[in-house]
């Protein structure tokens, strides 16, 4: 069986822009376990909250930068004083506790979205309208834009890790937190921006996304599922790993779906999933201990 | 050194984490001050409640999805059912008892669904149930009624097996399903959009069974369906799957509810598929409380529906305006944005009327009536008025399934118009279910 070409580069073209995006969602995620060892089920719903307040924003301003801006601070600021009143009292302790917390707190983020907006699904205007025209199909020049965005936003924040002070204390952080203590760093500060971070990334996501399929109070689900699959390919709390990851996945997916059924091309992620944690349970970009 | 660093001796001190405590004085108070909060609301009884004097009231349960996967929904059709109830008691009950609502939410899971039933039934003992949401849901908990005898009026799930193959003799259905629906659309679908149709569905249970009913009948009609691509549930971003559609058709047809509605009309606007192809589809993929977010990009999608909030045409009646105005008022309570009440809303409504009208013909007096009950709601014909706005119905009595008239519209100016009215007798299919 043969595919067209064309086809084949459509599919490149779809699995880099979703991965890209993934990649978004999960940078946030990976660097929350990275530095607390906490898997936050919350981050989905991060997503959704920053889809909201987006749109709220859009919908008083007319400005879909003010909206990203807004949605980022906005979700930063709830998201640090997430970790500051209900996750920082658990660190420390076993891992399940902080795992049902956070779904916990998944929970209750869902019931508030739904009792704050109602059910009704809101509407994100993307700034960029066109298409352009790739083979048989028109593409949407705002999805470029949103792998553009997703890749400036981790680029910015790789600089920041690299050569900001407070990336420094991060990177400290995440080696070795007695040490760093000692040096001075504040630990417990370093997380609760760090989650901050995670959250504000979260949250441009969300508004990234709104315009190609609404803002929902289900938004966050099928993104925690995937990341968290990208997040544990490519190595829990490694950075590069996560986004090397989350194309290499949307890109089986893109090119899968050309030779099977869509129900069949997203059990792709969950084979190299499990084939990961049977050959390389620390991610396939982080070196397997002996 | 400990192998991993929470088990060092400073990563146990709890000042290094956390330097605030809660006391078990603190939580005791807290506790005793919200179960107290609680408890007042709870001995306040409603208003009308007086009217009623000693009279024993009857327990209906409602199964919804409140929270989890499908909670929108599951909110907006639980306006319907306490809209019905509320209209019941004020107007003096149901043979001078009054109706006692009992909510149970099943979190979107079958398992939960299935243990919430049993509750209803053999703690809360009630009456009869009115509710489910999500087909799965539905399925799981019809063994619940079988079992405890009660009947079981569903409101929204559509499977199409739950009236035939899998029908049962307590449960009802006083809406519309697949097949009547593809009797009543393909006639349109091949006479006035296209010959050739490629169908995109929502790659489970209610999406299979609903593609293969419109592949029957538009083949029936003359037309063909060249291709069809399932989308796996809970896909959010389905550009992939939709940019593998191409070839030589005149319209897609999309199957979906919810988010996967929204995203299945933006993406085929944004790869410039609405413009190549006419869009299609089940109306549960354009209820008012998806419109914000389709937009523009939905502009001349066609779909068939039950209900559309519309005052024209047939829907033009005093009765549909009284439901019309309370569900937009009571919906506006939920939800700021104000929707206008969708085909959830309005089965929700006249499913209980449906199950009130049944037990005011049987004089059903609780469970130990539910055969009077089920042979009283068999063949129930429902005129329309301020119980079944919608319009006529009737429950047939081979399969408890209910046909009734359906709207064909488009979406204009992000509202619904309506184009044609489909005669219920027009959505007529031969019954294909055998009670045990």
């Amino acid at each position: 069986m043969s595919i067209p070409l064309d086809q084949i580069l459509i599919q490149t073209v779809n699995g880099l822009v979703n991965g890209m995006i993934l990649a978004l969602v999960a940078s946030g995620l990976t660097l929350i376990f990275g530095i607390m060892d906490v898997v936050n089920f919350a981050h989905g719903d991060l997503v959704m909250l920053g889809g909201f307040t987006g749109a709220v924003t859009i919908a008083a301003t007319g400005n879909f930068w003010l909206a990203l801006l807004v949605a980022v601070l906005v979700i930063a600021v709830f998201g640090a004083a997430l970790q500051a009143t209900t996750l920082r009292p658990l660190l420390g302790r076993d891992p399940l506790t902080t795992i049902l917390a956070t779904f916990g707190i998944s929970l209750v983020l869902q019931k508030y979205a739904l009792w704050q907006w109602g059910p009704s699904a809101r509407r994100i205007q993307e700034p960029l309208t066109g298409q352009f025209q790739l083979f048989y199909l028109q593409y949407p020049w705002y999805r470029v834009l949103t792998a553009v965005l997703s890749a400036a936003i981790i680029g910015g924040f790789w600089l920041f890790l690299r050569h900001g002070k407070y990336g420094i204390w991060i990177r400290a952080t995440m080696q070795d937190r007695i040490m760093a203590s000692a040096m001075g760093i504040p630990v417990p500060w370093v997380h609760t921006g760090v989650f901050a971070i995670g959250a504000g990334m979260a949250a441009a996501s969300g508004v990234l996304f709104g315009p190609l399929g609404g803002v929902t109070q289900n938004m966050g689900l099928d993104f925690t599922l995937r990341a968290f699959i990208v997040v544990v390919v490519g190595g829990m709390g490694n950075l590069g790993g996560s986004i090397f990851a989350a194309i290499l996945i949307s890109l089986l997916e893109a090119y899968a779906s050309l030779v099977v059924s869509p129900a069949q091309a997203v059990i792709v992620s969950f084979v190299v999933l499990i084939l990961t944690l049977l050959f390389r349970p620390t991610g396939l970009f982080v070196p397997t201990p002996k | 050194m400990s192998e991993r660093w929470m088990d060092e001796p400073w990563a146990k001190s709890e000042e290094f984490w956390y330097s605030g405590k809660v006391t078990r004085r603190t939580l005791l108070g807290l506790g005793a001050t919200a179960a107290g909060a609680l408890g007042a609301t709870m001995l306040v009884p409603a208003p009308w409640w007086h009217a009623f004097g000693q009279a024993k009231p009857y327990k209906i349960g409602t199964l919804q999805p409140l929270s989890g996967a499908a909670a929108a929904g599951g909110k907006t059709a639980l306006v319907g059912v306490e809209m019905a109830v509320d209209r019941a008691n004020k107007s003096g009950g149901i043979g001078g008892r009054p109706v006692e609502l009992i909510v149970a939410d099943y979190e979107s899971k079958p398992d939960v669904g299935r243990r919430k039933a049993e509750k209803l039934a053999l703690e809360d003992k009630i009456d009869a149930h009115v509710g489910g949401y999500l087909s799965n849901v539905c399925l799981a908990c019809m063994p619940v009624w079988e079992e405890h005898k009660i009947v079981n009026m569903i409101t929204v799930c559509l499977d199409t097996t739950i009236t035939t193959t899998k029908c049962s003799r307590y449960t009802f259905r006083p809406f519309d399903y697949a097949p009547a629906q593809a009797v009543a659309f393909a006639p349109y679908l091949v006479n006035k959009l296209g010959k050739k149709w490629h169908i995109v569905y929502a790659d489970y249970a209610w999406g299979q069974s609903t593609r293969d009913a419109f592949a029957a009948e538009i083949k029936k009609n003359g037309g063909e369906m060249v291709g069809s691509t399932g989308i796996p549930l809970g896909t959010a971003d389905m550009t992939p799957f939709l940019s593998k559609i191409s070839g030589s058709f005149d319209g897609l047809f999309g199957i979906f509810f919810g988010g996967q509605g929204i995203s299945f009309l933006t993406q085929t606007f944004d790869l410039g598929m609405s413009k190549k192809y006419k869009i299609a589809g089940d109306g549960a993929m354009t209820p008012s409380v998806s419109l914000p977010a389709i937009g523009t990009k939905g502009e001349g999608f066609v779909g068939l529906d039950r209900y559309i909030p519309v005052l024209e045409g047939p829907l033009n009646t005093p009765s549909h305006k009284k439901f019309f105005d309370d569900a937009v008022a009571r919906l506006k309570a939920i939800d700021p944005s104000g929707p206008l009440p969708d085909r959830f809303v309005q089965s929700n409504f006249e499913g209980f009327n449906a199950l009130k009208l049944g037990m005011q013909k049987s004089g059903f007096r609780g469970r130990e009536d539910t055969m009077k009950l089920i042979a009283a709601l068999e063949g129930l014909e429902m005129k329309e008025g301020d119980d079944f706005p919608q319009g006529d119905k009737i429950l047939r009595k081979e399969d408890h399934q209910a046909f009734l008239r359906e709207f064909i519209y488009d979406l204009k100016n992000v509202k619904h118009r309506l184009l044609e009215i489909v005669p219920k007798e027009k959505t007529l299919v031969p019954p294909a279910c055998k009670f045990v």
